[in-house]
């Protein structure tokens, strides 16, 4: 199993095109990540929020983040 | 009738959620919904007009939201409906978008391409389509493409950059920039959408908005 650590974090919700569009991309590339639904619990969501408004999110093992993805900048949370 | 409501029939709007049973099955910012309903936008003169609108005899007497409890243009502006319903003595359902597309596919934006909400739609008491609003006001998406300017010059951008062709870390120092021009806007953009859904409304049934 992969040191969950060493992998990006990425805060998504369930439908958000932008999210979808990341994930696919990353899937094809083989990028394994760990995904966090911010929709389905208030904690999850409140640790996104540290991070930045817009899902997705991505946390970096570096400590980088990135809002948004592509074109999109996402959608609100 | 307009057509985009033909999945919408009487027994299907019964089947949507209570305000009630949205707050309850919110996993995410009930806080912000009861937040935001307690802190209602709407004057006494917009409560008037909702009431003297569904007194009419095609006026609306039931109002359709389409939501998800996650979205935060949805924790602003679905309270704002819940109160036009209560005080106007609406029926109000409430339909999670991710659960229902068919209804959600009816009220696409950004020329059929976005599934953008909340959306409100309103109906006479046999389930006639009257109007729909959908994710925010005009001046909110007026003042988002501003901020996207005003930022774009704050950080000497050329003119053609976009979020999509900006490179990291520069993408993120505008993303930051717009969201930080736009969020002092978020209650003056909730008042503008009562006004955007009382000339829909006053459009539709054909009266004057400050009736």
């Amino acid at each position: 199993m992969a040191d969950q650590s060493k992998l990006p974090i990425v805060y998504t919700i369930r439908g958000c095109a932008a999210c979808v569009k990341l994930l696919t991309k990353w899937d094809a590339e083989g990028i394994v990540y760990d995904e966090r639904r911010v929709e389905l619990s208030q904690a999850t969501l409140d640790q996104a929020r540290r991070y930045g408004k817009l899902v997705p999110i991505v946390v970096w093992p570096d400590g980088r983040v990135e809002q948004g993805f592509g074109d999109s900048f996402g959608c609100f949370i | 009738m307009s057509t985009v409501t033909t999945v919408v029939t009487a027994a299907r709007f019964e089947q949507g959620l209570t305000w009630g049973d949205f707050l309850a099955g919110a996993a995410v910012n009930r806080d912000k919904f009861e937040q935001n309903y307690v802190n209602p936008v709407l004057t006494g003169e917009d409560l008037s007009f909702f009431r003297k609108a569904s007194a009419l005899p095609e006026g609306p007497r039931k109002l359709l939201a389409i939501a998800e409890a996650w979205c935060g243009d949805v924790y602003r502006e679905l309270p704002t409906a819940v109160r036009i319903a209560e005080s106007a003595g609406l029926d109000l359902r409430i339909f999670l978008r991710d659960e229902n597309p068919d209804i959600m596919d009816k009220f696409l934006s950004n020329n059929g391409k976005s599934r953008a909400i909340p959306v409100f739609v309103f109906y006479t008491a046999d389930t006639k389509y009257i109007t729909h609003f959908i994710e925010r006001s005009a001046t909110a998406h007026a003042g988002l493409a501003l901020a996207m300017e005003q930022a774009k010059a704050k950080l000497n951008l050329p003119a053609t950059a976009t979020f999509g062709n900006l490179q990291d870390p520069e993408k993120q120092r505008y993303l930051e920039e717009v969201i930080s021009t736009i969020e002092p806007h978020a209650d003056q953009w909730r008042r503008d959408a009562v006004g955007e859904i009382r000339q829909l409304l006053a459009a539709a049934l054909h009266l004057p908005a400050a009736l």
